[in-house]
Order: C-alpha cells, then structure tokens, then sequence
C-alpha cells in the first residue's frame, strides 16, 4: 500500500512504455478477457500437482504469512502446487511482469490502483469466468472490498490484502488534557479543538496535537468521506474516465483545514510518508495522527507500554456522509498461462477466501478478511477481544455506502496521480500557492496523464 | 616539540575525532537500533543505546530470509564481476593507452558515449537477451551484463597513459613482447588503479537490486539486497529488524571497504589529477 513508492516513479514510467511495446508484439495473446460464456472449467486430477506460480509484494510479517498459507495450501491436498515468489514493491512486480511475457506468473498481486492498467493490459482472465463457472458464491464477501474490484458488474480480481485507514490517538494525552478517552472527535472542527487542546508546550519541548503525513492515498480518502469524485464518469466506473475533478470545494475544504491546523501550530508537517507520522505518534510526540489499519500491529509493538491506544473513524466535516475506500492489494489469473494452470491458480484463490484461512491472514497481517464468516472463527474472535481497536475500523467499513465514491476512481495513472496531489498538498502547507490554486494546477495535470493513457490504450 | 605546536595537534586530533564520531555515527545507531526491542526505537528523547541487547531480532531476520545463502550469492556474484571487469577493462585501457591503430581516437569515443546511456535503458533489453539465453536465475545470468564497462576502460586508461611510454620503448627493444610488457610491467604499476575498480565494482555490484530481482525467481537465487528488502512491510518500518538485516549484509561490504580504502582514495585521486 504504501512507503516505497514515490522513487519508484520512473519504473512506473518505464512499466507504461513496456505495456506500448508488448502491446504491440503480442496481439491475439487476450484471449480469454472478453470471451465470456465460452468460458469452460478444467477439472484437474488427484495427483496431478499442476504447478502455479504467485507472484507478490509482501515483505515483512505478510511475506511469512503468504509462505505459511502457501505450505499450508500444498501439504494439505495433491492437486495443485503453489510456488509463492517474492518480487519486491508492488512497482517492481509490475515492471517484472510486463518484461517475464511467457515466464511470467499465474497468479499476480497488483496494488488497488493498478487496476485499471491491469484490466487494459489484456494480459488476465477476468475473476468472474472462474466465479461464473464454477459456480461459487460471494454472497459472503463484504460488499465494499469486492466493490472496489468490480467494474461493469464483473469481479476482475479477488482482493487480498485490504485496508483503509483510520485514526489513531494517543489516550494517556486526552485524559492528561481532560479530554474523554472514549469521545475520539467526530468533525473537523472537533478534531481541530482537540488538537488545540492536546498541543503542550514544556521545557521547550512542544507535543503536537496531530501530525497527518501529506499522502495521496488520504486525500482521495477525504474526498470519499464528503462524498466527493476524484474523476468525472462517476469515478470512471460508469465510463472510462477523462478528467479529474479533484479541484473540488470538498478536496479545497479537506486542504484548508489541515493548513489551518499546521498555520495554527497544533498539527506538525511531517512530510508525504506515513513512516515519519507513525514513529512520531509511537514516540509520543504527536497526540493523533492517520494511519492504514493494517498499521495497528506495528504501532502497538512500537508503542508497546509507554501508552494507550485508541482508535477512531476518520473525521469528516458537520453533515457529510460519505465513506472510505478500500485501499491495499488484489490477486489476478493471467491468461498468458495455459487454461488448465489458471484452473489450478483459481483453486489456490478459491483456497484464500475460506473464513478460516482469512481469519489466520487477518491476524498474521492486520489487512481485513474479505468475508464475513471469517468473524465467526473462534481464533479471531479472540484476537479481536485482545486488539478492540480493530473493531473500529471493521466498523467503519462496514458503516461506508457502497457508492461510486467509496468504489474509488480507476484510472491507469493513479501512480502519478497520487505524487502530483502530494506535490499540490505540500505546496498549500507550505504557503507556496492556494488551496484552489494547488488543486486546480494538480486536476489539470492528472487529467493530462489520463487523456494520453486513454489515447494510447484505446489505440491498440 | 613546542607547546603551541602540540596544542596544535591536539586541536587537530580533536578536530578530527569529532570529525570521525559524525560520520561513522549513522553505522553506530543502525547496530544500536537493530538491538533494540520495538518500542524502544521510537521514543522521545531518542534512545541511543539499547536498555539490553535484544538479539531475538537477528533471529527473527535469520529465520525470514536465508542470510547465509544470500550472503554467499553476492559474495560469488560480486566477486566474479569484478574480476571479469579488472581483466576486460585493463586490457582495453591498455590497449587505448599504448596500441596505435586506425580510428582509436573515435572507438575511444564510442566507448566514452556509451557511459551517457543511462543503466534503465539497457535494463529490459539485457533482461531480454538473458531470457533468451535460457540463463535466468543463474549466476551466470547475474554476472555476464557486468563484465565490461566503458568506466573501467576509461580509469584503467587514464592510469596506463601515467607510465612513460619510453618505458615500454625499452623493454620492447630488450626483447620484450606486447603481452609480457603489460602483464608484468603495467598491470604492476598500475595497481593502485586495478584496486580503485575492483572496490567500486565490488561495492556496486554489491548494492544491485533491480537486476538481480529481475533475472532471479528462486527464493535461493536471491542476493542480499533483496533479502534486506524483504524484510520491510508496506505497511510501516519495522526498524529494529530492518537494521538487523542491514547489519549483517553491510559487514563483508565493510570489510572489503576498510581494506581497499585507501587505494580507493589514493587511486581516484591520481586518476583525477591526470585526467
């Protein structure tokens, strides 16, 4: 989801020009992508152990957990066997996928915002031929994480690992302020009055009362809570979309109040990367701050006992009712491989979405399990009874509409769409340009990106 | 020695303790926090010191990634480019230097340009001409890209035009041929030259991540770069084991660092000077 993406941003470049080129060498290698009905299933035999190769992104605790649940999956039946390969940032896997062709995976973990690219590629199955017929229900699945995934009524990927983010706030600091501990603030201006309040300046040293990390991600997080689009097309969902609308009065007002705060010295700058925000909120030198929810278990370690945590939803200003968009990673079929290995690679999928292997991924990882039965496994029941901060941000998920807003945008830049809303964020805090100044230069430029990708893609 | 002149020195050593302290300090704090238990990373005033060495992070690392092999991968990759390099490159820097042939000025040239294509360009066509080769995921497949570079050439050159040419004048006319002269005149007075391309190639092949993640698809083929970025998480810095990692793949570059320092020094300076 996050971190290492920005010096990445050539290899994002590079991964557009390799798509131009493979999409010219290998026409006719769609197959499969548009050719619904004809869709037959392959049985595969006791025994036969078709190898199916998974390529992913996850380092870290993720990374063992996707070993653990990969072994797990091949001892436990004879059929299919699973090889997991790590292949660094959700950047290097693309860029590694677009130039393997042939030796490339059957199965791909591409982060939320690579699906729009995914889909245009001609490089995958679609989820829904596997779903279709094999006759498997998602009935279970939490409507607002398949939401994402789907486009035109059809699940292209199944998601993996999921998260949105939430608030974290420090509780030894409220009630040393005399704020209640159990009362996180709701609005905008509330959140603004407690940061007020949780700003203590002693021996020179000042605790701020809020730091939020200058990303993109929570931007078009902001946008969704007020209800807002981030492209025209209804975020590009009911057609391909061609502008961006980011300059909004809710992107302006979402803006304004974190440079009111940051002007009035109660939020502290920190820059784009969440990294800096979440090691000063573990160090207790700033009181609240955002943050992925997946993030709960490293901040808890870090934190450890100098503090309380507390958790709450993201703020929104009196009256909105918007809701937050899923962000995180899903896993595709690509149909460069025969049909009989993609029959193998959806088994294996099929395998992930058991409640009780989502129940395990979902503590090992802190990302949400993608169905609802997976609550009712005793083993995260129990997890949860220990880390009630979580319960706030299934919560919060499941308290979001599914709209167009809270489905996210699609576009095939996100990548730099994300950097050119962080540069246009910096500059307002930095006192560099407005707030309408900022995010109308910003639209301009995303929607400049979207009309060369769409001429291209649509090229071909 | 007088007072002023030793007071002078003192200054100097402290001048050049405190000097010493600022730039190995972020190596210290990376050992100090991969020592350190999670909350204790992050706190206010800054720990600096582990309250107790945690050494369960070096298990966990050691447990995640297979350090050893990974180790023993870069070492053996490392090593290979820079031999193939010092002797490819030594024999066209010697070749520029002292042959004269028809259009050497312009080859010279080409060579030179080539060091303006950025490595990105060449990335996906080398990956291409591996795949092709059927050398994925070997050594050899890691190792064959890196066996020339128009930089060695070009350093190597710079250090062979510093030796008289009456030098070899003379040695040819007792008899000496071309071969016996560069193996055991030149090579030896240029050593200080053959050691500065060694540790720079040594240390930058050493640092690769994108081409080493792109030929290799075996958890086993993977060098330690990989191995340190496998230990971070999308979702937040777990330091403590990220610098545990850190450590362990920064020590035999270090070592090899420590003992070719100086003629990495010596050596880019004499290049420099006559360049």
């Amino acid at each position: 989801m996050r971190g290492f993406r920005r010096p990445f941003l050539t290899l994002w470049a590079l991964v557009l020009i390799l798509a131009l080129l493979a999409g010219c060498t290998r026409s006719g290698g769609g197959g499969g992508a548009g050719s619904d009905g004809e869709f037959q299933k392959v049985e595969i035999q006791p025994g036969e152990r078709v190898k199916v190769t998974f390529w992913h992104a996850m380092g870290g605790v993720a990374g063992e957990a996707v070993d653990r649940l990969v072994q797990r999956f091949n001892s436990s039946q004879d059929r299919v066997e699973v090889e997991a390969v790590y292949q660094g940032s959700y950047d290097d896997a693309l860029q590694k996928l677009r130039a393997a062709g042939p030796e490339g995976p059957t199965i791909m973990q591409v982060y939320e915002i690579g699906s729009r690219f995914m889909i245009d590629s001609g490089m995958i199955t679609p989820m829904q031929n596997f779903i279709d017929a094999d006759g498997f229900s998602t009935e279970d699945f939490e409507p607002n994480i398949l939401g994402y995934y789907t486009f035109d009524g059809r699940l292209y990927s199944m998601p993996f690992n999921t998260s949105t983010p939430i608030v974290y706030y420090n509780k030894d600091a409220f009630r040393e302020v005399g704020l209640d501990p159990e009362q996180p603030p709701r609005t905008f201006e509330e959140f603004k009055e407690y940061a007020r309040k949780l700003t203590v300046t002693q021996g020179g040293e000042t605790r701020h009362g809020a730091s939020i990390a200058l990303y993109g991600w929570f931007f078009e997080q902001f946008l969704a809570v007020q209800g807002a689009h981030y492209v025209d097309n209804d975020n590009g969902r009911s057609a391909r979309a061609t502008k961006a609308i980011i300059n909004s009065p809710e992107g302006e007002r979402f803006v304004n109040w974190l440079k009111e705060m940051v002007d009035e010295g109660v939020a502290i700058n920190l820059g784009r990367r969440t990294a800096e925000t979440q090691a000063a909120f573990s160090s207790g030198r700033v009181a609240m701050t955002m943050d992925s929810t997946a993030a709960l278990g490293n901040i808890l370690a870090g934190v450890g006992d100098k503090f309380e945590i507390g958790t709450a939803f993201l703020p929104r200003p009196e009256g909105a009712n918007g809701g937050v968009i899923i962000g995180g990673a899903s896993l595709w079929i690509t149909n460069t491989r025969p049909l009989k290995e993609q029959w193998a690679a959806w088994e294996f999928v099929k395998w992930l979405t058991r409640p009780e292997v989502q129940a395990e991924w979902s503590i090992a990882t802190g990302y949400f399990p993608i169905r609802k039965a997976a609550y009712d496994e005793q083993i995260l029941k129990d997890w949860h009874a220990q880390r009630p901060q979580f319960i706030t941000a299934i919560e919060q998920l499941r308290s979001s509409p599914l709209t167009t807003v809270t489905q996210g945008a699609v576009i095939g830049t996100f990548p730099q769409a994300r950097q050119i809303v962080e540069a246009a964020m910096e500059s307002v805090i930095l006192g560099q340009a407005t707030a309408s100044e900022a995010l109308a230069k910003a639209a301009e430029e995303i929607t400049k990106g979207i009309e060369d990708y769409n001429r291209t893609t649509q090229a071909q | 020695m007088s007072l002023a002149a030793r007071l002078n020195r003192l200054l100097l050593y402290v001048a050049l303790t405190v000097a010493a302290v600022i730039i190995v300090f972020p190596i210290l704090y990376a050992v100090s926090i991969s020592l350190m238990p999670p909350a204790e990373v992050n706190t206010f005033p800054p720990r600096f010191v582990p309250s107790t060495p945690n050494w369960a992070n070096y298990a966990d690392v050691a447990r995640t990634v297979p350090v050893g092999r990974y180790l023993l991968n870069s070492l053996v990759v490392s090593a290979a480019v820079t031999l193939g390099q010092i002797a490819t490159a030594s024999l066209s820097g010697y070749a520029f230097a002292f042959l004269r042939f028809p259009g050497r000025a312009a080859l010279f040239a080409l060579f030179m340009s080539t060091m303006m294509v950025p490595w990105e360009v060449t990335l996906i066509p080398n990956y291409l001409t591996i795949r092709s080769l059927r050398l994925l995921d070997s050594y050899p497949g890691l190792i064959l890209p890196f066996l020339a570079t128009a930089f060695g050439t070009f350093l190597l050159r710079q250090f062979f035009l510093q030796i008289p040419r009456e030098l070899e004048d003379a040695a040819r006319i007792d008899g000496c041929g071309r071969f016996r002269f560069f193996w055991s005149i030149a090579l030896p007075l240029a050593r200080p030259g053959l050691l500065t391309l060694g540790a720079y190639t040594f240390l930058n092949t050493w640092n690769q991540y994108l081409w080493p993640l792109l030929v290799t698809n075996t958890r086993l083929m993977r060098t330690v770069q990989i191995g340190v970025r496998f230990l971070m998480n999308e979702e937040g810095m777990q330091y403590h084991r990220i610098m545990a990692g850190v450590v362990l793949c920064m020590l035999p570059a270090l070592v090899i660092l420590l003992w070719g320092q100086r003629y990495l020094v010596r050596g880019l300076m004499a290049g420099g000077i006559k360049g």
